[in-house]
């Protein structure tokens, strides 16, 4: 049996698409001034950074170990209030779920609101409110969470089986019945994921928030950094990485065995 | 074994009772139908013919468009959720594919036949009341999984999940049963044991008993009074034990073949 022809791919297209590509890349370099000689020419001066940063200052690991933790504190306090906000959020978010349009129309809003402005918006906010320092970097990571989870819960709640809760209305039980026996149980696996993941992000921003002075290790980081410390500074970024890598590693182990 | 309260009566009524769905379809067609407490009654008709309209008009989960279908004389609500919910607490509902929480235990599923029957925050933390956990242990007993109680659902197998979706529907010490193709999903050895739970507990209980069927022996075999529907309209109401091969065929519009017969297509 013979195929019918081969349909001709359309070189036209793909070459414009290069070419715009390209175009594009070239624009935004020279607006930001990128230049590869200042590049080339500048690799000397980082080379010498990296002397001065090399070898980290052993010394200075026992200062590390209070914001260290003090960083971790501020994660896990943000992913679990943020965690549990998140579940209303998610559920009246779910079109199969929500008790009308109109709390589905403003509650999808409000998540957008959310997600749109970033992490460190939310720490300045929360610095002014209760002044520069962890607690400001909790409600910070708290509202991330939020955002994070509640967008990624409510599309598993939407895609569940709907057998269940109508089962539950059946036996008389109410809206919030329904969604505590018919609907959450269904995605429940899914949210312990999206949990761990959302602690993941929240180690991650809790270091950055830091250095806008939520406290932790960022803000060691910051002002090591600010007084020419380079060999302390290279044990932080040593000591966050081993500490991201075992943290994330634990995670997504826990995520794997869910499913 | 603890005593079941008795329940009140269980009489279902339609009046001109007619569902139209949205999409133009006909669910129901000027129905009226009188069933006294206690009755078995098993509803037949090819698929598509309102048979599982029919079952969820009586608890509120299909409403009818047209007329009125009561309860022991209180007509089922449309609108007002608190009085769906206050009559729904009595009515038990069994479904083709179980509906459990897979992830609980069988317990905590039974259980959920009490949900309305509890305050509210006593389910939410899963606080039940002791006379409630008796009920569910006795709903247990009557099916016979006691020996199951503390077994995930998801690790049952399906003769068992249906027995489970029975105790459910039990813990609600109902007076009316709304059993929507119940052994459908079930091997024909299985079929048959539930569907002589679903008889007997309809004699000990006296507790109104509705099951859709597609197998014609099967309803005549476990049926009392048989129902058969047609594009929605009742077009068969009498014995299933006296139903003749002819009404079948006008129940179905066509002669019926083995694949109708639970037997003959096992």
């Amino acid at each position: 049996m013979r195929l019918a022809p081969r349909p001709r791919k359309n070189l036209l297209f793909w070459l414009g698409v290069i070419v715009f590509l390209l175009s594009m890349s070239l624009w935004s370099a020279r607006g930001i001034g990128f230049s590869l000689t200042e590049l080339v020419c500048n690799l000397t001066d980082g080379s010498r950074l990296l002397r001065e940063s090399w070898p980290p200052d052993l010394a200075f690991l026992a200062r590390l170990v209070d914001p260290m933790l003090e960083t971790v504190f501020i994660a896990v306090v943000g992913t679990v209030v943020g965690g549990i906000f998140a579940i209303p959020v998610a559920v009246l978010a779910a079109r199969n779920l929500t008790p009308n349009r109109l709390t589905w129309f403003a509650d999808r809003n409000f998540m957008n609101i959310l997600r749109t402005l970033p992490d460190l918006f939310w720490a300045m906010l929360f610095a002014t409110a209760v002044g520069f320092g962890p607690v400001a970097g909790a409600l910070a990571l708290t509202v991330f969470t939020v955002a994070v989870i509640s967008k990624l819960y409510s599309e598993s709640l939407e895609s569940i089986d709907m057998g269940l809760p109508e089962a539950i209305r059946a036996v008389g039980g109410s809206w919030l019945q329904m969604i505590q026996f018919g609907a959450l149980p269904q995605a429940l696996q899914h949210y312990v994921s999206y949990a761990l993941y959302a602690f993941e992000l929240n180690i991650r921003a809790s270091v950055v928030l830091g250095l806008v002075g939520a406290g932790g290790i960022g803000m060691i980081l910051e002002t090591q950094r600010a007084n020419f410390e380079y060999e302390r500074v290279t044990m932080i970024i040593l000591a966050v990485l081993v500490a991201v890598l075992m943290i994330e590693e634990v995670s997504e182990s826990i995520r794997k065995r869910l499913t | 074994m603890t005593q079941q309260t008795p329940s009140p009566a269980g009489a279902i009524q339609f009046r001109n009772a007619s569902i139209t769905y949205p999409n133009g379809a006909i669910g129901m067609k000027n129905l009226d139908l009188q069933i006294e407490p206690g009755e078995f009654v098993v509803i037949v008709g090819s698929s598509g013919a309102g048979k599982s309209t029919l079952l969820r008009a009586v608890n509120g989960l299909n409403a009818l468009t047209e007329g009125t279908v009561a309860i022991d004389g209180e007509t089922v609500a449309t609108h007002s959720s608190r009085d769906l919910r206050r009559m729904r607490k009595r009515i038990g509902m069994i479904f083709q594919d179980f509906r459990l929480v897979k992830r609980l235990s069988v317990m905590s599923n039974v259980l959920i036949g009490r949900l309305a029957h509890v305050p509210g925050w006593r389910a939410m933390l899963n606080l039940w009341p002791l006379p409630d956990r008796e009920i569910a242990i006795d709903a247990l007993m009557r099916v016979g999984i006691t020996d199951k109680a503390w077994v995930k659902a998801s690790q049952l197998s399906g003769g068992q999940q249906q027995r489970v979706g029975i105790a459910r529907a039990l813990a609600q010490q109902p007076s009316i049963i709304l059993a929507d193709e119940p052994v459908a999903s079930l091997d024909p050895v299985t079929t048959h044991q539930i569907m002589k739970d679903l008889v007997r507990i309809n004699r000990e209980l006296g507790i109104t008993t509705l099951v859709n069927l597609h197998f014609l022996d099967l309803a005549r075999e476990y049926g009392d009074r048989l129902i058969g529907l047609r594009f929605g309209e009742l077009v068969f109401d009498g014995s299933a034990k006296t139903v003749t091969d002819e009404d079948f065929r006008n129940i179905y519009g066509r002669d019926f073949t083995e694949s109708d017969l639970l037997e003959d297509s096992a």
